[in-house]
């Protein structure tokens, strides 16, 4: 067991040297076995993204945002991990995920869509334009997913405030006995 | 033929949950689908950062109807790698039985969902019945019948009682003793099979650009699961198959389906016998009202009942979670896969392959 995963860990030092050699600005950071967080500035992203791709990463799990509202700043990660290339047996690189990070500026929330790279990226990135409001430039249908009313604030960022929010909107509906007497 | 947009919403039979599909028709035949989900979004995400770590269980919980269990599991997976805590080898062994049980019976009622929709009232009701056995376990075990809050960060919440392993056994094999009438009078029925085969065809490669996961693929025959491939609870003690098929049709996908419950439950009677005796089951967690869980980011995955569910999480440092992302197995399988899947097909067979894809509305909309 114990060498299965210094074999594991040998791999992503490979990795992370390869990385580190091919990009400029790049900060890597293995915090536990099979787990690698690349933080990136936004130019390299989809270099970085096509390049895990070509190296095996070929089962993209997730996008995700957060936002940092201190540093006036959204942080987007992207999540890949491995489909096994055989079927036989299971290698090490299908036990490792790498998290690719990058920060965008708060005030010019956009970014460009990677659907070229992942096709699966799709949802993701339109759930991500309705709860963040960031713009996916070259997106084919940034429609609304889930959200049926339009709000001011997208709803996930850090400064929409969900009791003003529901007391705003909802406390505002005259109960029953209001309504009565309103019509006397 | 003139092309028409139908709406194909929970008002319809054949849906199972609330979602709806537009579909572009050309008489039968399906040319365009667009899902259309939100029915039942609830903003957990954004609840969850507003809460404690530990009051956000029964949110967790809540995401996933038909089988809470592996949202607990994940979600204590996710506090328990920010906090650094270990799980108790007992508490292990536990969180393993109770996940396998709760895959049992989330199949029984997704067999529930395809026999109930193709018209199989017979199969649908034992399906039923057989899954609240299993809910009657759930509920000696746990107090609760569907959303038990059994797995918590360290361990789980108590130990089994006295007996239970014994009572499970035999609900197990009543259930296992009803597999061949399941198979006469449902998975080997001919009119089952000249309905579901050749239907909903995901090829390998497809599945792979569009990042499908749990029986989509192992209907393939790719042997894609977390529990072999980044082993957690005590799923590395055990040695059990993971069941394939290669059609990659909606036939393929149920008797993938078929035999992964089958494994389990033989999975679930090599864990009792291997199970220690005596031991903790939880290690010791501070304070829940004075938790604060150290800064930095977490992502974990598992094998729920319909496929790989990951879990990215964020702390600051703080006494609630910055951030929490539930990546579900059918967000993939229900807005992406399901799309390219009803391309060409019939609209007598929509639902068909979106029961046969798993899809669970809650799970998408959070």
């Amino acid at each position: 067991m114990a060498s299965i995963i210094h074999k594991g860990n040998s791999k992503m030092t490979d990795l992370k040297q390869m990385l580190l050699s091919g990009f400029d600005d790049i900060n890597i950071n293995i915090p536990e076995d099979n787990r690698m967080v690349v933080s990136t500035k936004k130019e390299s992203v989809l270099s970085i993204l096509i390049y895990l791709k070509k190296f095996g990463y070929n089962h993209f799990a997730l996008v995700s945002c957060n936002d940092w509202i201190d540093d006036n700043e959204f942080e987007l990660i992207y999540i890949v991990s491995a489909y096994q290339k055989n079927d036989e047996q299971y290698q090490d690189i299908e036990k490792s995920s790498i998290i690719v990070k990058t920060r965008i500026s708060r005030e010019k929330a956009k970014f460009i869509t990677i659907i070229d790279i992942f096709e699966n990226a799709e949802p993701y990135e339109r759930e991500i334009h309705e709860m963040f409001g960031i713009n996916f430039e070259g997106h084919p249908r940034l429609t609304p997913l889930m959200l049926e009313r339009n709000y001011k604030i997208p709803p996930f960022r850090k400064d929409f405030d969900t009791n003003k929010y529901v007391e705003n909107t909802f406390g505002k509906i005259p109960s029953i006995k209001e309504r009565k007497e309103g019509n006397k | 033929m003139r092309e028409l947009e139908l709406y194909f919403g929970p008002q319809h039979l054949g849906m199972v949950g609330n979602f709806s599909i537009t579909l572009k028709v050309e008489g039968d035949r399906i040319i365009k689908a667009s899902a259309n989900p939100g029915y039942l979004h609830r903003g957990f995400e954004k609840l969850m950062e507003q809460r404690t770590w530990i009051q956000n269980f029964p949110l967790v919980c809540r995401i996933n109807v038909v089988e809470p269990d592996h949202m607990e599991l994940i979600y204590s997976m996710g506090v328990e790698k920010l906090a650094g805590i270990e799980v108790p080898k007992k508490g292990k062994y536990i969180r393993s039985i109770y996940c396998e049980m709760a895959r049992v019976a989330s199949h029984l009622f997704g067999a529930w969902a395809y026999a109930n929709m193709l018209g199989f009232d017979t199969v649908a009701n034992w399906a039923m019945y057989h899954r609240d056995l299993l809910l009657d376990m759930f509920e000696e075990l746990t107090g609760a019948r569907v959303y038990h809050i059994y797995i918590r960060p360290g361990g789980v919440r108590r130990d089994f009682p006295d007996g239970f392993t014994d009572r499970l056994v035999k609900t197990l094999h009543k259930i296992g003793g009803k597999v061949p009438d399941y198979n006469a009078l449902f998975f080997e029925n001919r009119l089952f099979k000249e309905r579901a085969e050749g239907i909903g065809v995901v090829t390998r490669e497809e599945a792979i650009r569009m990042g499908a996961v749990g029986h989509t693929i192992k209907a393939i025959g790719m042997e894609y699961d977390i529990r072999k491939i980044e082993p957690y609870a005590a799923y590395d003690q055990v040695d059990f198959n993971i069941p394939t098929r290669t059609g990659g049709d909606a036939y393929s996908r149920l008797l993938a389906i078929r035999d992964d419950m089958i494994e389990s439950v033989h999975m679930i009677f090599k864990l009792i016998d291997k199970m220690p005796t005596n031991g903790e089951v939880c290690t010791k967690t501070p304070n829940p009202f004075k938790w604060k869980v150290p800064a930095g980011e977490a992502y974990v995955r598992c094998e729920s009942s319909r496929g790989e569910l990951g879990l990215y999480m964020v702390s600051n440092g703080g006494d609630k979670p910055y951030r929490v992302h539930f990546n579900t197995p059918s967000y993939n399988h229900g807005l992406t896969v399901l799309e390219k899947a009803l391309e060409g097909e019939s609209i007598a067979d929509v639902g068909n392959i979106m029961i046969s894809l798993y899809v669970v509305p809650p799970e998408i909309d959070r």
